[in-house]
């Protein structure tokens, strides 16, 4: 069992396993036991208004007699008091509009990036599918980036050796493993990326996105890859803008607006409760607060 | 032991890509890093061996063997500064120990530099240089130099990513460090007040050291080991404080 959890200070302490050295190893009984636990969250990010990241202008800055300029900034909330609980074998759908905190989430869960306070407990291996071909090269060859990407994502090398033909397979491009990546269409690299992510083995999967990719056909490969790694007893959490998908998928769905919760419960209830504030116009990016 | 294993593998597969991505156009790219060096060395020779008279003998030579392990270091680190800012996303969608990237980038250079040692020997060879069973002690030197190079990379990736202009510097900096070596010149002409502060230079040790060990056919001094592996563990505690202190900030930076 692996776990991890943050605590108020933003000092991380966790105790995780990355690999699938373990796969299916803890044995959780019912369906009632959590995978996923999210206490109080609140992420605050500050956008300076000027940004000073070079030494010259900070030097300027730093010489110039005008100090008070140098703390002028935004500060925003990305997630405001976020609470929820993923059980055992159980999907959760993240909904919300363009900027309301669910890539921020995701990221906290997936222990990238650190919360200014509340805490997150997760038990069993995770496995973040946050982006789909990360450390892509257009100038390697299909098969060297089908390793980069694999080993990224937390498959080893070993693994891939023996698995690198059934992904190409399954991505339908056996046939161009030695092409420079930079000759497939933008379409057939997402679907190369996905079939390499899908891989990965682990309890509990967190999606951003992910399945808004290639043609109808191979969209209908995804969804049932994700029923069979259901099935399999796996935990997932999607973030999408496809709410059909959710609503087929996911048991329980959270509905972010501005950083904080506006819904949370089954899927179905989520979902409308989304469709009538988009019907009623009343949706608003993410509050700024300035300081 | 689970987390280990993916880093190791991880290590390996980034710098391998790095690894071809700089030698991708195969065989001309691997051809040019050994024309710098000996392009270098000819110019060398023909401003500070016969128009300023030395007078060091075998000075081709002398100045090539300089000329490696300064390309090393210089390489090594100035592809570090863009370890962390050419690849946002493994820090802003992989868990992933950031420093691992710069370690790849390096363990690429380490490559990289390797092979050009091995491809350039020959000539080295012609120019006079003598291969003793001393020469068992060039893995020595090259890991101790990737400890100094790991060190002053750390630093380097992270200070690049909270300044972007950073490279600028580093680039005068390597200038000025090019002088600072005994690289053209032999250390004997630094004025005897500054040699103490002039030896304390780890790169002047490591050039000293492949001297010994190719031209002159000793084995290099125990003050030399000393030096240089006490300045790459204290840039290594410095680089390892530096990186660490701006790690949390990268992903907000990028």
């Amino acid at each position: 069992m692996a776990e991890y959890s943050i605590y108020l200070n933003g000092v991380l302490r966790r105790n995780c396993r990355l690999g699938s050295s373990n796969r299916g190893g803890h044995s959780v009984g019912g369906g009632t036991i959590s995978v996923i636990e999210v206490n109080d969250l609140w992420k605050r990010f500050t956008i300076p208004h000027e940004r000073k990241n070079t030494v010259l202008h900070s030097l300027a800055v730093f010489l110039s007699l005008r100090g008070e300029r140098r703390f002028s900034f935004e500060e925003f909330w990305a997630l405001r008091e976020v609470s929820f609980v993923v059980h055992h074998r159980e999907s959760l759908g993240i909904i919300g509009p363009n900027g309301s905190g669910k890539t921020t989430l995701l990221g906290i869960v997936a222990g990238i990036l650190m919360p200014d306070k509340g805490e997150v407990k997760t038990h069993g291996t995770l496995a973040p599918l946050l982006g789909l071909g990360i450390g892509f090269h257009p100038e390697l060859t299909v098969k060297e980036n089908t390793e980069v990407y694999g080993v990224l994502m937390g498959i080893s090398r070993k693994e891939m050796k023996i698995r690198t033909e059934s992904i190409l397979e399954f991505a339908g491009l056996t046939k161009f493993q030695d092409t420079k990546l930079m000759h497939l269409s933008s379409g057939m690299q997402v679907r190369l990326a996905f079939s390499i992510a899908i891989e990965r083995n682990a309890d509990i999967f967190l999606v951003d996105e992910a399945l808004a990719v290639g043609d109808m056909e191979f969209q209908r490969k995804c969804l049932d890859r994700f029923q069979q790694l259901k099935q399999d007893g796996k935990s997932i959490v999607f973030v999408s803008h496809s709410l059909e998908m959710i609503k087929g998928f996911c048991e329980k769905t959270l509905y972010l607006l501005g950083g904080g919760i506006r819904a949370y419960g089954p899927s179905n209830e989520s979902i409308n409760k989304y469709l009538e504030d988009i019907k009623e116009g009343t949706l608003i990016p993410s509050q700024i607060v300035p300081t | 032991m689970g987390d280990l294993q993916h880093y190791y593998d991880i290590v390996v597969t980034l710098s391998k890509k790095d690894f071809k991505l700089r030698y991708r156009n195969s065989v001309l790219g691997f051809l040019w890093s050994l024309l710098n060096p000996l392009a270098y060395m000819v110019i060398l020779t023909a401003v500070f061996g016969y128009l300023l008279r030395s007078g060091i003998s075998n000075f081709a030579s002398w100045v090539l063997l300089a000329l490696l392990v300064w390309r090393f270091f210089s390489v090594g680190t100035s592809q570090s500064l863009y370890a962390i800012v050419g690849n946002p996303s493994f820090i802003t969608k992989v868990r992933l120990p950031s420093f691992l990237i710069v370690l790849s980038a390096n363990v690429a250079s380490l490559l990289g530099a390797a092979l050009e040692f091995v491809a350039l020997f020959p000539v080295l060879i012609i120019l006079g240089v003598r291969v003793t069973f001393l020469a068992v002690l060039l893995p020595v030197i090259i890991i101790m130099e990737f400890a100094l190079i790991f060190g002053v990379s750390l630093s380097l990736a992270a200070l690049n990513t909270r300044y972007r202009d950073f490279n600028q510097i580093w680039e005068i900096t390597l200038q000025l460090g090019f002088f600072l070596s005994p690289i053209v010149y032999d250390a004997s002409l630094i004025p005897v007040r500054y040699r103490f502060l002039y030896f304390l230079n780890p790169m002047t040790r490591l050039i000293d050291a492949i001297r010994d060990i190719f031209l002159f056919g000793i084995p290099p001094f125990a003050t030399d080991y000393a030096i240089i592996i006490g300045a790459s563990g204290l840039l290594l505690l410095v680089g390892g404080g530096i990186f660490h202190l701006l790690e949390r900030r990268f992903a907000e930076e990028l």
